[in-house]
């Protein structure tokens, strides 16, 4: 077990696939951590000694804005948009596709499970 | 697709001569454009627009956040009033 960037203890996992349980690390940040530090890729997480542990945890630092830092850099920016007035702020709000979706069907991502309609009548089969 | 960036932001000809003209007398009068497609720039901070919905113009106070964004973006061009409350027949199903 190791802790890398707060919180996270990616477990006996290769390296690539450990690194990716950072939020903000995924395949190709996590190969691009292990040719920079010079690590088998391949190399067990509980394998690594306390120095190389170190050494990713440095490059994370110094390369990356992972976990809370960056949720909150998401999250500022939607806020941003809400705060401003303009459009995609108003979908955000809504909780509606923001990038020109439709909405006729589908766009159950944003808005969640289907609602029953009251009154809607059902097709009744021939 | 992003605009290229040797093009530079895309601004209608006369908002830039508008908006000097509002910045150099007594601001504070709404510039009424149909020029939704304009990009905001940093020279129109702090002057009103009245942006055309289609309908009317809606006032815009340009603020520095705003920078970047188009003029369309801040007058929404639909008007959503919600759906129909359901019908009593149902309700006493």
């Amino acid at each position: 077990m190791a802790r890398i960037a707060g919180v996270n203890i990616p477990a006996a996992k290769p390296l690539k696939a450990a690194l990716r349980y950072i939020y903000g690390i995924g395949a190709t940040h996590a190969a691009a951590i292990c040719a920079r530090t010079g690590l088998d890729p391949a190399k067990r997480v509980n394998q690594l000694t306390e120095a190389e542990v170190l050494r990713v945890r440095e490059d994370i630092d110094a390369h990356y804005k992972v976990e809370g830092d960056l949720r909150r850099e998401v999250a500022m920016n939607i806020k941003r948009l809400m705060d401003l007035g303009c459009y995609r702020g108003l979908r955000h709000r809504k909780g509606l596709p923001v990038r020109g979706q439709r909405t006729h069907t589908n766009a159950r991502t944003r808005k969640g499970p289907a609602k029953a309609i009251a009154g809607k009548k059902i097709a009744t089969r021939k | 697709m992003t605009r290229s960036v040797w093009k530079g932001p895309f601004v209608d000809g006369y908002m830039l001569r508008k908006a000097e003209k509002a910045r150099a007398s007594g601001r504070n009068d709404i510039i009424k454009t149909w020029s939704r497609r304009s990009t905001i720039l940093p020279q129109f901070v702090g002057l009103t627009f009245g942006v055309h919905n289609g309908n009317k113009f809606l006032p815009v106070a340009v603020t520095e956040n705003m920078i970047g964004h188009k003029f369309g973006e801040f007058a929404p061009t639909r008007l959503f009033r919600g759906h129909t409350a359901a019908s009593k027949k149902v309700e006493k199903k």
